[in-house]
C-alpha cells in the first residue's frame, strides 16, 4: 500500500506537470493546478469528458479529462489558431481526445519507469453531457480528482489506478 | 523549393492533422501536396499507392498502430523517410521505432519549432 501511495504521488506530479506542459506547448495556454482530492467514485464534472484506459504489468486504470463547453472551445481554438466561435462539436471532441492522449502518454512514461515493458493506452472515448456517468469505469477503487484552472475557468482530471 | 515536396500525415485526430498541416505550410510545403490518412491501414495504402517525400506517423490509431504501419511500409520495400509523431515517449518505444526503420522521432506535445526543425532536417538530407 505504501508503494502504491508513493507511486500515486509520482503519478499525480507527472500528470499535473504534463497537463500544464501540454496546454502551454500545444495551445499556448497557462494552467494553474489547484490541488487533488480522493473520491470514492468517478464524478461527472464538466460538459465534455475524454477518457482513456491505461494498462501495464503492474496495474491498470483510467484517466478522464473534463471541461465545460466554453473552456473546451477556447482551448481547441488555441490549438488550431482560430477563434472559439468557429469551433464545432466535432472539433471539441477530437481536440479534447487528443489532449487526454498527450497527457496520458506523459503519465505512462512515468509509470513505465517502474515496469519491464511500456504501458499501453487505449484510444480515447468522448462522453458528452453534464453529470454524465461512465458505465465501464474501474469500480471499488478510489479516484483522484485533480482540479486545474484556465483564466478563472476550472477543469478536472480524474485518475483511478489499480495496482496488481 | 519545397513547393513540390509531397507529404503524408497519418494521425487519427483531425485536430492534430490540422495542427501538423499548418506547421508544414509554414515550412513552405504546398497544402495541395499534403495527403492525409486517419488510421494505420489507410496510411500504409496511401504510402504505397501515392509516393511522397516524407511521412509523419502517429502511433496509437484505430485499425492498425503506427508502429505496425511503419513495419508494413518498410516490409514492402518503401524507403520514404518516416517521422514518428507520437505520445509514446518511453525510450524502449523510440528504439523499437528506429529499429523498425523510422527516420526520426518527435514526442507529443511538441512546439511548432520542434516539428519544423525535424521536417527541414529530413528534407535537407533528401535534396
Amino acid at each position: 500500500m505504501s508503494n502504491a501511495t508513493s507511486i500515486d504521488s509520482v503519478l499525480v506530479n507527472a500528470i499535473s506537470r504534463a497537463t500544464m506542459d501540454v496546454l502551454k506547448t500545444m495551445a499556448n495556454t497557462d494552467v494553474q493546478f489547484n490541488g487533488v482530492a480522493a473520491k470514492p467514485d468517478y464524478e461527472g464534472t464538466g460538459d465534455i469528458s475524454a477518457i482513456i484506459g491505461i494498462t501495464g504489468e503492474s496495474g491498470e486504470g483510467m484517466i478522464a479529462l473534463s471541461f465545460s463547453t466554453n473552456l473546451a472551445s477556447l482551448i481547441v481554438s488555441r490549438l488550431l489558431g482560430q477563434s472559439p466561435e468557429t469551433i464545432t462539436g466535432d472539433d471539441r471532441c477530437d481536440g479534447i481526445g487528443e489532449l487526454v492522449n498527450m497527457i496520458s502518454g506523459n503519465a505512462k512514461v512515468s509509470l513505465s519507469q517502474n515496469s519491464g515493458t511500456p504501458y499501453k493506452l487505449s484510444l480515447p472515448t468522448i462522453i458528452l453531457g453534464a453529470g454524465h456517468s461512465v458505465a465501464s469505469r474501474p469500480k471499488n477503487n478510489p479516484y483522484l480528482l485533480m482540479t486545474f484552472e484556465v483564466e478563472g475557468m476550472p477543469f478536472h482530471l480524474q485518475l483511478s489506478f489499480k495496482y496488481r | 523549393m519545397k513547393q513540390d515536396v509531397k507529404v503524408l500525415v497519418v494521425d487519427d485526430s483531425t485536430i492534430m492533422r490540422k495542427v501538423i498541416i499548418g506547421i508544414l505550410e509554414q515550412v513552405g510545403i504546398n497544402s495541395l501536396n499534403i495527403l492525409q490518412a486517419a488510421d494505420g491501414e489507410e496510411g500504409v495504402q496511401t504510402a504505397l499507392n501515392s509516393p511522397v517525400h516524407l511521412i509523419l506517423m502517429d502511433w496509437n490509431m484505430p485499425k492498425m498502430l503506427g508502429i505496425d504501419a511503419l513495419k508494413a511500409i518498410r516490409a514492402a520495400g518503401n524507403k520514404t523517410p518516416i517521422l514518428m509523431v507520437t505520445t509514446e515517449g518511453e525510450k524502449q518505444n523510440v528504439v523499437t521505432a528506429i529499429q523498425a526503420g523510422a527516420t526520426n522521432y518527435l514526442i507529443k506535445p511538441f512546439n511548432a519549432e520542434d516539428l519544423r526543425e525535424k521536417v527541414e532536417q529530413i528534407l535537407e538530407v533528401r535534396t
